[in-house]
C-alpha cells in the first residue's frame, strides 16, 4: 500500500461511514432524538450560517479562547522562566503550580463565574489558567533541562547572563513552547467552551448548553463539528509556525 | 604562560587527579597523553574554570577571553548555522556582527568547509561539526588554545592540513597550545613537550618528554626525523606500563 494514497483510503472510509449512518437513519433504525442523520446535522450547520445566528457566538468563543491563549502564553512563560532561573521564586511557585496541575482545572469554572461574572472575563480566565499551567511546566522543566554543554560553550566564549538568555535559553524555550502549542490551543478552546457551558449568554458553549436543554442532538453535533473544524484549522497554523521557526530541527 | 601546580580534583567522593603539575610556556606546543579516563578532559575543564579543583593552583598571565577551548564533543548551538556559530565566538568578544560574519566565513573556508556556511549543525557530519567548532575557537585568535582530542573525527588529509596550520600558528604568532590526544605520534610530531598522565584514580603527571625536533616543523616529515622513533618507543613503553599496571 502506498502511503501517499492513505488520505484517499481515509476519505473513502469516512464517506462510507457517513453513507451507512445516513442509510440506517433513513431506514428508521436510529432514533433521531439520540442519533440524528448526517443530513440533519448538515442542515443544522447550514442554518446556523444561513441565518447568521452563529457569528456572535463564534466571535465570543474565539475572543475568549485566543485571549486566554495569549495571556496564558505570556504569563506562563514569564513565570516558568523566572521560577527556573531564580531559585527562591521556583521554590515558592512550584508547589502552587503542582497543586493547580493536580486538579482538573475546568472545575474552577463555577468559581470564575462568581469572581469574574457571566461575561467573557470568566471564560478568558478559565482558558488562561488551563494554558498558563501547561506553559509554566513546559518552560520551567525546559530551562532546567537545557543542554548543559551549550551553556558551558557560551560561558567559555565569554557570554554572560544576557548572552545565555538570547543564545541558549531563549531558542530552547521557543522550541519547547512550539512543541506544546497544539495542546495549548486545544486547552484554550476547552476553557472557553466549558466556561460558556457553565454560565453565559453567548458562545459555542452556550449554544451547546441550549441544544442540550432543548434536546436538539442535531444542533449539538453540528456545533461539535464546528469546534473541531476551527481547532483543526488552528492546528494547521501552529504546524506551519513550527516548520518555519524550527527549521534547524528539520 | 600557563602553570598547573599539584592539582587535585574529584567528582564527589571519586578522586580523579592528585598532584598533577604541568607547564605551557608561551609560544609552545604542549601535549598531554594518558590512559582514557585518567582525567585529561577534567584537567582542561579545571583550567578554564568549569571544574573547581580541590587543591592546587592554576596560574596564567593570559586573560580569560584570550584562552580558547575546543571541547571533546562537538556541541554547537543547533539553532544557529555554521557561520552564525563561528560568528558568535567573535560577537561575544565584542566584534561587530557584520565583521564577525565576514571573518567567520573566511575561517569556515580555511577549514575546508566552503559552501557549508548556511547549514545547521544537524546537516553537518561529525568531522564537519568539529571543524566548525575549531573555526569558532581559531577565529577569536586566542593566545592559548586548549584542545581536547580535537582531530579524532577528521580524515587523514584534513587532519594533516589542520594540524600543520595549527603548528604554523604557534610558530609564527607565538600562541600556545595545550593538546590532549591519544595519538602518541601526533603528540610528538606537533609538540615541544609531551606530558604523560598516569592511570587514574588519583592520576598525576608521571612523565615529561622534551621533543628536540627543529622548528619550523613539517608535521609529516617530523615523523621520519632520526630522534622521532626512539622517543616514540619510550613514550609508548611508559604509557603501556601505566595501562598495564592497573590492568594486571
Ligand atoms: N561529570 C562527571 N561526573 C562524575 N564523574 C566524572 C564526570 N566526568 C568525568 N568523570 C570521571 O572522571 C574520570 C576522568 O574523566 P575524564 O577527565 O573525562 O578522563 P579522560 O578525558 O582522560 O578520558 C573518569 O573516571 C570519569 O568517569
Ligand atoms: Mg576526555
Amino acid at each position: 500500500m502506498s502511503p501517499k494514497a492513505a488520505w484517499l483510503r481515509q476519505a473513502v472510509a469516512f464517506i462510507a461511514l457517513i453513507g451507512v449512518w445516513e442509510a440506517c437513519a433513513d431506514a428508521g433504525y436510529l432514533n433521531p432524538l439520540y442519533m440524528p442523520a448526517p443530513s440533519n446535522v448538515a442542515a443544522a450547520l447550514f442554518q446556523l450560517f444561513a441565518q447568521g445566528t452563529i457569528w456572535p457566538h463564534l466571535i465570543a468563543t474565539f475572543s475568549a479562547a485566543l485571549g486566554g491563549l495569549a495571556v496564558g502564553l505570556v504569563i506562563g512563560t514569564a513565570l516558568g522562566a523566572t521560577a527556573a532561573l531564580t531559585p527562591l521564586v521556583g521554590e515558592l511557585l512550584a508547589p502552587v503550580m503542582i497543586a493547580l496541575n493536580a486538579v482538573p482545572r475546568v472545575v474552577l469554572a463555577p468559581l470564575f463565574v462568581i469572581w469574574f461574572g457571566i461575561g467573557i472575563g470568566s471564560k478568558v480566565a478559565l482558558s488562561f489558567i488551563l494554558v498558563a499551567v501547561l506553559i509554566f511546566f513546559t518552560v520551567f522543566t525546559g530551562i532546567r533541562e537545557v543542554d548543559r554543554r551549550l551553556v558551558e560553550r557560551v560561558v567559555t566564549l565569554g557570554g554572560g547572563r544576557g548572552a545565555l538568555l538570547r543564545e541558549v535559553y531563549g531558542p530552547s524555550v521557543v522550541a519547547w513552547i512550539l512543541g506544546n502549542l497544539k495542546v495549548a490551543v486545544g486547552f484554550a478552546f476547552t476553557g472557553a467552551v466549558v466556561g460558556e457551558f457553565v454560565a453565559a449568554t453567548k458562545g459555542l458553549g452556550y449554544l451547546l448548553s441550549f441544544a442540550q436543554s432543548s434536546y436538539n442532538a442535531a444542533l449539538m453535533l453540528a456545533l461539535v463539528l464546528l469546534i473541531m473544524a476551527f481547532v483543526l484549522a488552528l492546528f494547521g497554523l501552529t504546524g506551519w509556525l513550527e516548520r518555519r521557526l524550527l527549521r534547524w530541527r528539520g | 604562560m600557563l602553570r598547573v601546580d599539584s592539582l587535585a580534583l574529584a567528582y564527589g567522593a571519586t578522586p580523579v587527579l592528585e598532584g598533577a603539575s604541568l607547564e605551557v610556556p608561551s609560544g609552545r606546543f604542549v601535549s598531554l597523553v594518558g590512559p582514557s579516563g585518567s582525567g585529561k578532559s577534567s584537567l582542561l575543564r579545571a583550567i578554564i574554570g568549569l571544574q573547581k579543583p580541590l587543591s592546587g593552583a592554576i596560574e596564567t598571565d593570559i586573560a580569560a577571553g584570550e584562552i580558547g577551548m575546543l571541547f571533546q564533543d562537538d556541541a554547537l548551538l543547533p539553532w544557529r548555522t555554521a557561520e552564525q556559530n563561528v560568528a558568535l565566538g567573535l560577537r561575544l568578544k565584542g566584534v561587530a556582527t557584520g565583521t564577525a560574519i565576514a571573518s567567520a566565513r573566511q575561517w569556515i573556508t580555511r577549514l575546508g568547509l566552503y559552501g557549508l556556511s548556511e547549514r545547521f549543525p544537524r546537516e553537518l557530519s561529525g568531522g564537519q561539526r568539529k571543524r566548525v567548532a575549531l573555526a569558532q575557537v581559531l577565529a577569536r585568535e586566542p593566545q592559548l588554545i586548549l584542545m581536547d582530542e580535537p582531530f579524532a573525527s577528521l580524515d587523514a588529509i584534513v587532519r594533516a592540513r589542520v594540524t600543520q596550520d595549527l603548528v604554523r600558528l604557534v610558530e609564527l604568532r607565538g600562541i600556545s597550545v595545550l593538546l590532549v590526544t591519544h595519538d602518541l605520534e601526533e603528540a610528538l610530531a606537533l609538540s615541544d613537550v609531551v606530558y604523560l598522565l598516569s592511570q587514574g584514580p588519583r592520576a598525576r603527571i608521571s612523565g615529561r618528554y622534551d621533543v628536540p625536533l627543529p622548528r619550523p616543523r613539517d608535521v609529516m616529515k617530523a615523523r621520519i626525523h632520526a630522534d622521532f622513533a626512539p622517543l616514540l618507543q619510550r613514550l609508548w613503553n611508559d604509557l603501556s606500563r601505566e595501562v598495564g599496571e592497573r590492568a594486571a
